[in-house]
């Protein structure tokens, strides 16, 4: 599967390109102020994309380069996928120092270093931000 | 005379002590990030922006703090590449070729001293240039259709095929992904759903600074954390400093160098890596008679640091006078003019002179700024590369989704940036340019309601498109932008 990457980024493209198409066919416009309408350009551009996707299914291209760590790049992502969920419940403060430990962690800090990262990083960001700059912050139940 | 007298009204806007405590900052943050590998000028003013905009900075002070990130980053980023041999940002790159070998013989602080006056020589002398030369290139777009606008367009998305360095089939469908990104929601002529998928949140389009966050916050950091980071800096020497003789033995390719990187950094699609590049081989080929090129020759690290910054300078002049972003980094400068309901074109400079001439003016002051930062304190800046990686990241993602919540104050589009930065993540391993999407999605509606307003006063007759001189021969130029990849492929 390695060495097919840029023909699956074809597949994909083409796909894409046809959902496009497909949804831009299905809009019923009720009243139009131009000749144009909202269809013809996505579906022009759709069509462009899918054109390029093609050609990248002729050559074998690139091989994916394998991740020398994964587990690292897997916890970051969960992490800002649960801050962006858990921002409003717990508040500025402790869902940035949780996210700061988990990012610090996965660039191999130690826990200690990690923690202190957390520590630091969470309640200065939110002291520059809201006092200072005057940019509002959820408050979470502890009222910071 | 027209272009110093407007020119002294921008200083009145960019000497004001806010504007000028921004420029300052922009030049600090600027040099800062062009040290720091992982994190260029992009991912900065991406960062930057929706605190520009939550803040409710005017525009012309928001412009003037980012545009000093951008050119400040081509003072950061030799000082990486001179230490680390790793470029500090992209254009940077052949700086590497004679500032490392220089460092390793103790010649460190030369050619940090020789890069930093270049950098000011090239940027200050294309300031000068863009002064005279944004007006003129403006009124011949002022007459521009519609029609011609869509060929122009066009033109400058074809042209990141022609000479981006990979395959010209990537970049131009980044380049579609990204209009497709920009039509996301309600069509403004119509009132029709687009591309929403019954989504509630995306009624109102996809969010500039969420895209950009993504596609260059976060999934720069991703793509850092599946490497890991080994690099030990070169000291910066305590051989001889630069001496007078040296300095002016390297003035000749200092002017090359900005005339070279100016006239690529005008042209679209042609970002400050080619330039300096170009300008590298060149003067090689003109200058190392002694073949010392590549072994640790101060002309072979000022003359791509000369025009490193003279392209960047050059890269606004198509933003500012037609609305065309030359590089990634102008194009996210014309997203954050667009948020603030600013279109940059042949109509800024009469308009929005504060925007246009502020921003022309605070860039003769940055420039000084940025020399007088970089040659004493050089050795600070270059601490940075000791930052361990674990106290920076944390705190570049923890900056990236406050700024995203500051601008939208939703969760959604927290979550939006997440999936853009893995999309980035992904992109990056395929070789698939991101800069594309970026020029895209600013150019999307653009082209589109041009494309519309053409054929509106044509009654839908497609011929009009093609009718004029100027469109002709812009969509000439777009088929040669479009075959060329080919020829090369086979040359």
């Amino acid at each position: 599967m390695r060495d097919q990457a840029d023909r699956l980024l074809g597949l994909a493209l083409v796909a894409l390109a046809a959902l496009v198409v497909w949804h831009a066919l299905s809009l019923e416009v009720t009243f139009a102020a131009d000749p144009v309408g909202p269809k013809a350009f996505p579906i022009a551009v759709a069509l462009a994309m899918g054109g390029c996707g093609v050609l990248l299914l002729f050559r074998q291209g690139l091989i994916w380069e394998k991740a020398e760590r994964i587990l690292p790049g897997l916890a970051a992502v969960a992490a800002m996928a649960g801050y962006a969920l858990l921002l409003g419940p717990l508040g500025f403060i402790l869902a940035t120092a949780a996210l700061c430990l988990v990012i610090a962690l996965a660039f191999s800090a130690s826990p200690l270093q990690a923690a202190a990262t957390a520590v630091v990083t969470a309640p200065a960001l939110w002291a520059l931000l809201d006092p200072v700059l005057d940019l509002p912050l959820p408050k979470g139940p502890l009222g910071f | 005379m027209d272009a110093i007298a407007a020119l002294m009204g921008g200083f009145a806007v960019a000497l004001t002590p806010t504007n000028l405590a921004l420029a300052f900052l922009g030049c600090l943050i600027g040099t800062a990030i062009g040290v720091l590998p992982g994190i260029g000028p992009m991912n900065a003013i991406a960062l930057l922006l929706p605190f520009c905009f939550a803040l409710k900075l005017p525009a012309e002070s928001a412009l003037i703090l980012l545009a000093a990130v951008y050119y400040g980053s081509g003072y950061g980023g030799r000082i990486t590449a001179i230490l680390l041999n790793m470029p500090g940002e992209p254009a940077a790159a052949i700086t590497t070729l004679d500032g490392h070998p220089l460092a390793k013989q103790g010649r460190g602080a030369a050619a940090l001293a020789v890069s930093g006056i270049g950098s000011f020589v090239g940027a200050t002398l294309s300031v000068v240039l863009m002064t005279f030369l944004s007006v003129p290139l403006a009124r011949i777009a002022v007459g521009f259709s519609p029609a011609d606008y869509v060929a122009l367009i066009v033109f400058a998305l074809s042209l990141l095929g022609a000479v981006a360095p990979g395959n010209a089939a990537k970049a131009w469908a980044a380049g579609c992904f990204g209009i497709l990104l920009a039509l996301v929601g309600i069509d403004s002529g119509t009132g029709v759903e687009r591309l929403t998928f019954g989504s509630i949140e995306l009624l109102g389009g996809v969010d500039f600074t969420v895209l950009a966050i993504g596609l260059f916050a976060i999934g720069e950091v991703l793509l850092l954390l599946e490497r890991q980071m080994r690099a030990s800096a070169a000291s910066l020497g305590h051989g001889a400093h630069l001496s007078f003789r040296e300095l002016v033995a390297c003035i000749p390719a200092m002017f090359r160098a900005t005339g070279i990187g100016f006239v690529v950094g005008v042209l679209p699609g042609a970002g400050a890596s080619v330039a300096a590049a170009l300008s590298y081989t060149t003067e090689k080929r003109i200058a190392d008679k002694q073949g010392t090129f590549g072994k640790g020759d101060l002309r072979g690290v000022a003359s791509p640091e000369t025009a490193d910054n003279a392209a960047q300078i050059g890269n606004l002049v198509p933003m500012l006078s037609l609305g065309i972003p030359g590089s990634g980094t102008t194009a996210v400068l014309l997203g954050a003019l667009l948020m603030y309901s600013i279109t940059p074109g042949p109509l800024l400079f009469t308009q929005r002179p504060e925007v246009a001439w502020g921003l022309i003016a605070s860039m003769y002051v940055g420039n000084v700024m940025l020399l007088v930062l970089n040659l004493p304190l050089v050795g600070i800046f270059a601490r940075l590369l000791t930052v361990p990686p674990w106290v920076l990241y944390p705190g570049v993602i923890a900056l990236s989704f406050a700024g995203v919540y500051a601008v939208s104050n939703s969760p959604f589009d927290l979550l939006l940036a997440t999936g853009f930065g893995v999309l980035g993540y992904v992109l990056r391993k395929l070789d698939v340019p991101l800069v594309p999407i970026i020029l895209g999605f600013v150019l999307g509606r653009l082209l589109e309601d041009n494309l519309r307003r053409a054929l509106s006063l044509s009654d839908g007759d497609v011929m009009a498109l093609f009718a004029s001189v100027p469109s002709l021969l812009l969509w000439t130029c777009t088929l040669a932008a479009l075959v060329f990849p080919f020829l090369r492929r086979r040359a």
